[in-house]
C-alpha cells in the first residue's frame, strides 16, 4: 500500500485554525486530567502502601482499634512486655527496636491570638521511633528534646495545616495546650503518611493530652521473630487487651477505606475524557465531511481507502501529541509534588513516569479514537458520490 | 481491436422499488488516439459512463474492456492499481487539494508509483511544463485563477503518462477564453501525446476541438459509435 505523504496530513491540520486550537486543547486537557486524577491515585496509593522497611514492622495496637491508631488505647507497660518477650527483634548498639508511640490528631492554632484550630496529625515519640522508621530522614534541624517544649514537622506538615510551607520554619512556633512550641527541626518521610505528620517527644504529648499512663501503639522492628511470633505472644496476654498487626497491613486497610474516593476520582476523570473524546469526534467529523469531494479524488487517483484512513488518523494524531505535550508539559510543572490534604494529614500528586505515561497515552488514543471513526465515514460513499458532494 | 469497448454496458440504481438505469445497453467503441466528446441532457448518463471507463464505479451488466482488461471483473484494489497508471481524470471544479502547491498537487498520482525522487520532480516538471504553469509551481491552489486551476489538475492527470484522458465538463466553471485554451492543450495532448481523450461537455464551442461527438440520451447512444463525425478541431496538428 502507498502512503500519503505526512506532509499532507501536517498541512491540513492548517486548514482551521479553530479546529486545530480545539484538538490541541481537547487533548491537552484530557492528559492534565488523566495526570491529575493518576497522580492523585497514585500518590495516595504510594502514601499508604510503600513505606521504606514497613515490611519488617508491626504494630502492636488495641483490640478494637484496628481501623484507626488514633483510636487505640494501650497500656503504657506494652512496650516493656513486647520488648522483653518478644526474642529477635532488631537491636542494634544496645537499642531494642520497639518504638512506643502516640498517634492523635489534634487541633493547633498559629499562635495564642488566633482562634483558628487548624487540624494537625501528632506523633509522640522516643528517639527510637527514627530507628524504627527508617523512611525518616532529618533535612534540618535536629529531633525536639523532651521537656523544652519543642517539636518537629514533615515535609507536607504545612499542607495538613493548610499553612504556607515556610510557616513551619526552624525557629517558628505553634500553639497548643496553652504554650509555643518552637519548631527545632524538619524531617521528610517521602510517600508515606508520616511526612505530613508532627513529631514531638512521647512524654510531651503524653503530658500535654493527660495521657501519661497510656500509649496508641508501639511499633517493633523484626530481625528473627517471625510476625507469627508477635501475634502469639500478642494473643496471649488477653490482660491487654493488643493485637498486633503488621504495618503493610494497616495502611493497606487504610488504602482500601478510600478506596471508593479512588474509584470516584477514576470514574469521574474517565466520564471527562470521554466527554473530551466526543467533542474531538465531533470536530473530526467536521472536519472531514467537508473534505469528502477531495478524498473521493483521492481515491480516483488510486489511493486506497486504507491509506487515506491512516493519513486522517496521522493528522489526528499529531495533532493529539502536540497537545498531549502541552497537557504533560503543563502538568508536570504545575500538578507534581502539589500536596493535598486528606484525613490521614497529607499527601503530594505524583506524577513519576508510569502516570505520565499513561496521561501521554490517554491524549493520543484521543487523536486515535477520535480521527477513525470521522474517517472511514467519510469514506463511506462510493467514489463517484463523494466526486459529486459539495 | 479498438482501445475501449463497451457491449451492452448497463448501470442501475435501486431506489426501492423503482431501477433507476442510467446507463442502458450501451454499446461503443473508442479508438486509441480518439478525442471524443459526449453531449447530452443532464441524467442522460454522460458522467455514469465516464466513471465506468475511469474505473471508479463498476457496471451492473454487460463488458467493458480497455486495452485488453475487462476491467470490470478487477477486484478494487487491482481496479486502483489499474486506474493510477491508464486514466487521467479531469473534474469540472479541479478538485486540487487546498494545502498543496501546484506542484506537490500534480505529484500527488507519482507518489503511488515506484520513482526515485528526482525521476519524480522531473516529470512533474515536464507536466508543469506541458500546461504551461511552470512558473506557477510553488502557488496554492487559492493564489491561481480557475483556468490555471484547471491546467495543473491537466497536469495531475498526465503527469503519470496515462493513456486515457477522462474529462468530466472540463470548462463548465470557466469563462470563455480560460476555456478556450484549456480545449486547446487537450486537444494538443491529444495530438502530441496521442493520449486518447473523453470528454463531456454540454458547451457545443468545446466540440469543435474534438475529433467526434457522440450524443447519449437516457443511457444509450443517438448515434452509432464512430458514425457522427462533427469535425476535427482546427490547431490540431502542431
Ligand atoms: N448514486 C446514484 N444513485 C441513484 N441514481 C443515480 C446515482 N448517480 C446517478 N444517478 C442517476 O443516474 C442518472 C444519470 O446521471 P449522470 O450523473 O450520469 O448524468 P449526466 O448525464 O452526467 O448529467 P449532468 O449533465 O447533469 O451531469 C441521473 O438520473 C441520476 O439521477
Ligand atoms: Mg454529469
Amino acid at each position: 500500500m502507498r502512503q500519503l505523504p505526512f506532509e499532507y496530513a501536517y498541512r491540513n491540520l492548517g486548514r482551521s485554525r479553530v479546529r486545530l486550537i480545539a484538538s490541541l486543547t481537547g487533548s491537552a486537557l484530557v492528559v492534565l486530567l488523566v495526570l491529575a486524577s493518576a497522580g492523585f491515585v497514585r500518590g495516595m496509593q504510594l502514601t499508604l502502601t510503600q513505606h521504606e522497611g514497613i515490611h519488617e514492622n508491626v504494630i502492636i495496637l488495641g483490640t478494637g482499634s484496628e481501623e484507626a491508631l488514633e483510636r487505640s488505647q494501650i497500656d503504657a507497660s506494652v512496650e516493656t512486655i513486647m520488648a522483653a518477650s518478644v526474642p529477635g527483634l532488631k537491636k542494634e548498639a544496645g537499642v531494642i527496636y520497639a518504638s512506643p508511640e502516640i498517634n492523635m490528631a489534634l487541633p493547633v492554632r498559629e499562635s495564642a491570638e488566633s482562634d483558628a484550630d487548624l487540624p494537625a496529625v501528632m506523633r509522640g515519640v522516643r528517639p527510637v521511633a527514627l530507628l524504627v522508621h527508617s523512611a525518616v530522614e532529618i533535612v534540618e534541624g535536629r529531633a525536639p528534646n523532651p521537656g523544652e517544649d519543642e517539636l518537629m514537622v514533615g515535609a507536607l506538615a504545612h499542607a495538613a495545616l493548610g499553612v504556607p510551607p515556610d510557616r513551619l520554619a526552624l525557629g517558628r512556633t505553634l500553639h497548643f495546650d496553652n504554650r509555643d512550641w518552637t519548631i527545632s527541626g524538619r524531617f521528610r518521610a517521602p510517600n508515606t503518611v508520616m511526612d505530613a505528620e508532627i513529631w514531638l517527644p512521647l512524654t510531651d504529648l503524653q503530658i500535654a493530652t493527660k495521657r501519661e499512663a497510656s500509649l496508641s501503639s508501639v511499633v517493633l522492628t523484626l530481625d528473627t521473630a517471625g510476625f507469627a511470633d508477635v501475634d502469639l505472644i500478642a494473643k496471649s496476654r488477653l490482660d491487654l487487651e493488643i493485637t498486633a498487626m503488621r504495618e503493610a497491613e494497616y495502611y493497606r486497610s487504610i488504602a482500601a477505606f478510600y478506596r471508593p474516593i479512588r474509584i470516584m476520582i477514576i470514574v469521574t476523570a474517565s466520564l471527562i475524557a470521554l466527554g473530551g473524546l466526543l467533542g474531538g469526534l465531533n470536530t473530526m467529523y467536521a472536519s472531514f465531511a467537508a473534505r469528502v469531494r477531495e478524498v473521493g479524488m483521492l481515491q480516483a487517483l488510486g489511493y486506497t481507502r486504507s491509506a487515506i484512513v491512516l493519513n486522517l488518523s496521522e493528522e489526528s494524531l499529531f495533532a493529539a501529541a502536540c497537545g498531549a505535550l502541552i497537557g504533560a508539559t503543563i502538568g508536570i510543572l504545575m500538578l507534581d509534588g502539589l500536596s493535598l490534604r486528606f484525613s490521614m494529614g497529607a499527601f503530594a500528586l505524583t506524577l513519576d513516569a508510569p502516570v505520565v505515561l499513561v496521561g501521554f497515552l490517554g491524549g493520543l488514543s484521543v487523536g486515535v479514537v477520535g480521527a477513525i471513526p470521522p474517517a472511514i465515514r467519510c469514506l463511506r460513499l462510493p467514489i463517484p458520490e463523494a466526486l459529486k458532494s459539495h | 481491436m479498438s482501445l475501449i469497448e463497451c457491449v451492452n454496458l448497463t448501470r442501475e440504481y435501486r431506489k426501492g422499488e423503482n431501477i433507476i438505469r442510467p446507463l442502458d445497453g450501451l454499446d461503443l467503441e473508442i479508438e486509441a488516439g480518439d478525442f471524443l466528446a459526449l453531449m447530452g441532457p443532464s441524467g442522460s448518463g454522460k458522467t455514469t459512463l465516464l466513471n465506468l471507463i475511469a474505473g471508479i464505479d463498476s457496471p451492473t451488466s454487460g463488458s467493458l474492456v480497455i486495452g485488453g482488461v475487462d476491467i470490470s471483473s478487477l477486484s478494487k484494489r487491482r481496479l486502483a492499481a489499474w486506474r493510477s497508471e491508464n486514466i487521467g481524470y479531469v473534474f469540472q471544479l479541479y478538485n486540487l487539494v487546498p494545502v498543496l502547491t501546484a506542484f506537490e498537487n500534480v505529484e500527488l498520482p507519482l507518489l503511488l508509483q515506484k520513482l526515485s525522487t528526482k525521476e519524480r520532480r522531473a516529470r512533474v516538471g515536464e507536466a508543469l511544463e506541458m500546461v504551461g504553469i511552470a512558473d506557477r509551481h510553488n502557488h496554492y491552489p487559492r493564489q491561481l485563477s480557475g483556468g490555471q486551476e484547471q491546467r495543473v489538475a491537466i497536469a495531475r492527470a498526465i503527469v503519470t503518462d496515462p493513456a486515457i484522458l477522462v474529462a468530466d465538463e472540463p470548462t463548465g466553471d470557466l469563462d470563455k477564453p480560460s476555456a478556450k485554451s484549456v480545449m486547446l492543450l487537450l486537444q494538443r495532448l491529444n495530438a502530441d501525446l496521442n493520449k486518447t481523450i473523453i470528454m463531456v461537455t454540454h458547451d457545443p464551442h468545446t466540440t469543435e476541438f474534438a475529433k467526434h461527438t457522440l450524443h447519449l440520451e437516457k443511457g444509450r447512444l443517438l448515434e452509432q459509435a464512430g458514425v457522427a463525425e462533427s469535425g476535427v478541431g482546427e490547431g490540431a496538428g502542431r
